[in-house]
């Protein structure tokens, strides 16, 4: 089931992959806000449409949710605005090893504190290990951006 | 000091992915998982539209005379979101994060080495390949 689960999360990353490669070319001709724009509405369009057809009816409804619940999309839209914003101040090199490495560091609190109503899963050894090879594999990403970026 | 700055914003905005994906995936146990990901999308549609009614720059009217690919990447957001959803409270939001990066860091490295949807070629190296490998110890001992 966990193995199932996880070729899903690789697949997810697939995809998001691919969507930044597209993406990266209409936001070179009409900019990063109207992409961004552009890839919510058709996402929202889309998930209604699996909302109402695909999914079982749900004892709660979004409405009945707590409203801290439902914020998720501003993080991901300030994400968003702080790319258009730190990119071409920072580098495409340095951006990237930075925002995987709040992800990671974060991902790893909450698992740890089980904030946000999570379940725990607290920092073992196995994980500790995993957060230095984590480390090593940013040094390599960002040195070989770094070297195509001087490259041109 | 200014560029510490930047990255330090940069990186509460990865911090903030982290959040979001803690925050979706109790809620998709609750409201079911294709409503909390028409939730994000929802939202962040109506945040982006105000961003563009006050954006200084106006690139709605160009958007249309694109290509028609160019306009279809938005299709594997709910893709990435429904993925999230399902799988943050089965195997916790830091192994499902893990995951996530090693499908991007190997799908990127694919793409930029055939040069696919009109990305100059850039042959597989071994910075990246190592990076990869080292993402795949970390998946496995994580998990």
């Amino acid at each position: 089931m966990s193995f199932l689960l996880i070729f899903l999360a690789l697949m997810g990353g697939a995809a998001l992959s691919v969507q930044s490669s597209v993406n990266g070319r209409l936001g070179g001709a009409v900019g990063l806000l109207t992409t961004a724009w552009l890839t919510f509405v058709l996402g929202a369009l889309i998930s209604v449409l699996l909302m109402l057809f695909a999914q079982p009816p749900q004892a709660m409804t979004l409405l009945d949710a707590p409203r801290w619940q439902l914020t998720g999309a501003f993080f991901g839209v300030f994400y968003i605005v702080a790319m258009v914003f730190s990119v071409p101040r920072i580098g495409i090199a340095a951006a990237t090893v930075a925002v995987i490495t709040g992800q990671l560091t974060m991902s790893l609190l909450i698992d740890n504190f089980g904030w946000l109503e999570n379940a725990r899963i607290p920092l073992d050894p196995h994980r500790w290990a995993a957060i230095a090879l984590l480390f090593a594999a940013m040094a390599l990403i960002y040195t070989g951006n770094r070297k195509r970026e001087a490259a041109g | 000091m200014k560029q510490l700055l930047t990255l330090a914003v940069v990186l509460a905005a990865g911090m903030g992915l982290s959040v979001e994906a803690g925050l979706l995936g109790p809620l998709g146990e609750m409201v079911g998982h294709m409503s909390a990901t028409f939730c994000i999308f929802l939202v962040g549609s109506l945040l982006l539209s105000l961003a563009l009614i006050f954006a200084p720059r106006r690139s709605l009217p160009q958007l249309f005379s694109q290509p028609r690919w160019m306009l279809n990447g938005g299709v594997l957001g709910p893709v990435y979101v429904v993925v999230i959803t399902t799988a943050t409270p089965l195997l916790g939001v830091g192994t499902t994060m893990v995951a996530i990066l090693f499908g991007q860091v190997a799908t990127g490295l694919l793409l930029d080495h055939f040069g696919a949807f009109g990305a100059a070629r850039q042959k597989v190296d071994g910075y990246r390949l190592g990076a990869l490998a080292l993402i795949a110890g970390a998946l496995a001992l994580i998990h």
